[in-house]
């Protein structure tokens, strides 16, 4: 594989030589036509109850409707809940849209909310469990009014209900469906587009909901999405117009896109978050001065510069400049300081594990001659990615290259990561404050106390170093100049409810 | 021949056992958990734990590999670990799209190798011979990958001759079928073409040499006639062999082509199943590129008795 990505990465400065063509703007949408989007990976299952893949989400988001949608600023806005009564923390009383229909005819109600969450929470094989933990039970008032009992305040919910967790399914379609709904989920959603088929390995296609709950939407006749796995490959098929719309190319490709007038590049900061984890748990990261060291000696800049073509912005900690949580003002480590760094701790070595792809080994490579100006060895270890994930969340590391894709609130960014025990404290940090600073935000549903308390625990944990955060990256309309009113959100999803093409 | 065609396929039953442990024991010793590249962000200890006993991963390797066996004799492969789909499914489904791509670069690989081998042999030394020689040692020294990539940079990027990568089942539209397997099959096939040139041309240089043949020319049979009627039968004996390994080997050398094409064949599927840890397709994928290897043998060996009489099954 290692071989084909090398030689395959050719394609893209050959891919650059392609001719482009131009077509004239109109303001006015119009309907019709079909847009062809590639997808990085393929995806395992088209049901939001066993999801685990970002390419899986963003087929979601045009297939089924969530009971909240986001704005481009995050704002949590009614979806298929038409408002929400939110004052009581154990309580929340939801009154649906009416009206709604599943693609398989069935109606969207009250009793439906009920079905789905309750599926969520029980089935054997759902990856939502952990999402609505804090949902004790749904209750159904009438048609049209639910109430979810909460176990114990839980501010995130709401941006839960955005994502997978809050997508509802037709049940007669899931039971019709029976074991392989997820390959095949026929009339399942109630989204812009629906099910038409899937061809692993060659072709997903959707087609108009011609009773869409919102009137006059979608302006697309279909959407038709293509797994290719390599970054040049995509941009070789942008060019030569067998798809119309990308979510990621090669950084190092971007700056010709953007002047190439038969294309559209735009970007906004994304949710996610980059850098490295130390394990705190084993020498030589178990002693906080050579944490400090690593964190002083990377040089930030030079990474956004040099690998990542300056696609992104330097990393301070885990809120990204998207979130409403960001403190632009949080830079404990900004430029690199190799004496400083040497002053707090040198002389020391460690094995820093990445995966093969050619960027990361070039991040690796670029660490590996900063640090060295402080005095710090680093072995880089390069492995097959399943070996490295499964050895980097056994705490079999010293140092191991790991990011985060985001989420909506910023409790998704942290508690995770680095409250004591966290599903993903791959690094074994512990600190009380910082435990306890996270658990107060996620209870309290007043924003300025979230916000000062993600502050300080960002504070904290960026200064402990448990974490190394070098880059936030980008979301990105990539686009042939034929695809109109993109809307680019920063959770990286390629919404299709109102793009038109012309 | 009926009795020897039964003695062969007994004695492919203990290598298809053996064959099952390789495959087993390759799939599951590799590093890594399927849990974890299933659950990815979502991943917690409940979740993960929940996975291994429901994929049976939390019973011993021997039980696993018991549970499996019994599956197979039963002539069913499973589940996949990361779609559910059935494994037999999972394959069947894109076993046309990879048989049509190997025959396709099979019939362009014997296309150029048969007529090219041949003149190259009845004219020794001769420019035609030398370039052909050429291309043979191109042909087998560079890479299929290489050679797609090269193709798909000329004639589909730059002279959008040929669509870049993708399928079309040839009963949806024949011409779109032919225009997207153009390109795939020519970097499949050209590395057979080549070593199937290279047996034909020194295969027919032996035959040409022997004594049946002087005879035939001294009744005065002309040249053309003894060259591609008394003497090309003989000497694709060898070349059959060759083929019958290429046949079986179609999804082996698929899994570069159809990675670089998109092709939605076996091979691909072989690559993400790897990539992913979905050890259930990965075996089913090895079981049965190891049973065409078994039965492609068979073949040859059955078409040597056709191509040359004094071969006996007895």
């Amino acid at each position: 594989m290692k071989r084909i990505a090398v030689v395959v990465a050719g394609l893209a400065i050959l891919a650059a030589c392609g001719p482009s063509g131009t077509t004239p703007q109109s303001n006015t949408p119009k309907a019709g036509g079909t847009a062809t989007i590639a997808l990085e990976n393929e995806l395992r299952t088209l049901d939001p109850m066993d999801s685990s893949l970002l390419v899986e989400r963003e087929v979601f988001y045009n297939l089924y409707d969530s009971l909240f949608v986001i704005d481009p600023s995050l704002k949590i806005l009614p979806g298929l809940v038409k408002s929400s009564d939110v004052t009581d923390p154990l309580n929340y009383k939801f009154t649906l849209q009416s009206g709604v229909k599943y693609h398989d005819g069935t109606p969207f109600n009250a009793q439906s909310v009920k079905d789905n969450i309750q599926r969520y929470k029980t089935a054997s094989n759902s990856k939502r469990k952990s999402d609505l933990k804090s949902v004790t039970s749904v209750e159904v008032v009438d048609d049209t009014h639910v109430v979810l009992h909460l176990s114990k305040p839980d501010a995130t919910l709401l941006s839960t209900l955005v994502d997978r967790a809050g997508m509802m399914l037709s049940m007669d379609a899931v039971k019709k469906g029976g074991q392989d709904f997820s390959l095949a989920p026929m009339g399942a959603g109630s989204g812009p587009f629906q099910f038409v088929e899937w061809k692993r390995n060659d072709h997903l296609t959707l087609k108009k909901n011609t009773s869409f709950w919102k009137p006059g939407l979608p302006y697309l006749d279909g959407l038709t999405y293509r797994a290719i796995s390599d970054v040049n490959a995509i941009l070789a098929a942008l060019r030569t117009g067998d798809i119309d719309i990308a979510r990621r190319i090669a950084e190092k490709d971007i700056a010709s896109l953007k002047t190439d007038s038969g294309f559209i590049y735009k970007d906004i900061p994304a949710l996610a978050f980059n850098g490295f984890e130390l394990n705190t748990s084993i020498p030589p990261f178990n002693d906080p001065a050579k944490r400090k060291a690593v964190a002083l000696a990377t040089d930030r800049y030079q990474i956004v510069k040099n690998v990542y073509f300056n696609v992104g912005v330097v990393g301070y900690g885990p809120i990204p400049p998207s979130s409403w949580a960001f403190d632009p003002t949080e830079k404990i480590y900004d430029k690199a300081d190799p004496a400083a760094a040497k002053a707090t701790a040198t002389g020391f070595s460690f094995t820093y594990k990445t995966t093969s792809d050619p960027v990361l080994q070039q991040l690796a490579a670029l660490l590996q001659s900063q640090l060295a100006a402080a005095g710090i060895t680093m072995t880089i270890q390069t492995q097959e990615f399943a070996a490295y994930q499964q050895e980097c969340q056994q705490h079999k590391f010293q140092a191991c290259q790991v990011g985060w894709s985001g989420r909506i609130d910023p409790d998704g960014n942290m508690y995770a990561w680095w409250h004591t025990g966290g599903d993903f404290n791959d690094s074994v940090y512990s600190n009380a404050q910082v435990d306890a600073w996270l658990d107060d935000a996620r209870v309290t549903s007043d924003v300025t106390k979230r916000k000062q308390a993600y502050a300080n625990a960002q504070k904290q944990i960026v200064a402990d170093a448990p974490y190394v955060f070098t880059y936030f990256n980008v979301s990105t309309q990539i686009s042939n100049n034929k695809i109109h009113n993109f809307t680019i959100y920063p959770d990286q999803m390629i919404r299709m409810v109102d793009v038109w093409k012309g | 021949m009926t009795a020897y065609v039964m003695r062969r396929l007994a004695l492919m039953l203990p290598v298809a056992f053996l064959v099952t442990i390789g495959v087993f024991l390759l799939a599951h010793l590799t590093p890594g958990d399927p849990a974890l590249i299933l659950l990815g962000e979502d991943r917690n200890p409940e979740a993960i734990a929940a996975i291994h006993h429901r994929l049976g991963l939390d019973q011993p390797l021997y039980v696993q590999y018991v549970t499996w066996l019994g599956q197979i004799v039963h002539l069913d492969l499973g589940r996949s670990v990361t779609t559910h789909q059935p494994v037999a499914i999972a394959i069947g489904e894109r076993l046309p799209a990879t048989f049509e791509l190997g025959a396709v670069a099979l019939i362009w690989s014997l296309l150029v190798a048969i007529p090219l081998g041949t003149i190259a042999a009845v004219r020794r030394g001769s420019l035609i011979d030398r370039l052909a020689t050429g291309f043979t040692v191109g042909g087998v020294s560079i890479p299929n990958f290489v050679i797609g990539i090269v193709l798909i940079f000329v004639l589909s990027v730059s002279l959008r001759l040929f669509p870049f990568g993708g399928y079309v089942p040839f009963n949806k539209d024949a011409y779109e079928n032919l225009r997207h397997i153009v390109l795939p099959a020519i970097a499949l096939g050209t590395a057979g073409a080549a070593i199937n040139m290279r047996f034909t041309r020194s295969s027919m240089i032996e035959v040409l040499n022997l004594d049946y043949i002087r005879t035939a020319r001294a009744k005065g049979a002309s040249w053309q006639r003894v060259v591609f009627i008394h003497a090309l039968k003989n000497a694709l004996i060898p070349v059959v062999t060759i083929i019958g390994l290429q046949v079986g080997g179609i999804i082996e050398g698929a899994v570069v082509t159809e990675t670089v094409f998109t092709w939605p064949g076996v091979g691909r599927l072989a690559v993400e199943s790897i990539l992913n840890k979905d050890y259930t397709v990965v075996q089913g994928i090895v079981l049965l590129a190891a049973f065409s290897f078994m039965f492609a043998n068979l073949l040859v060996d059955l078409v040597y008795g056709w191509l040359d009489p004094r071969i006996s099954y007895a």
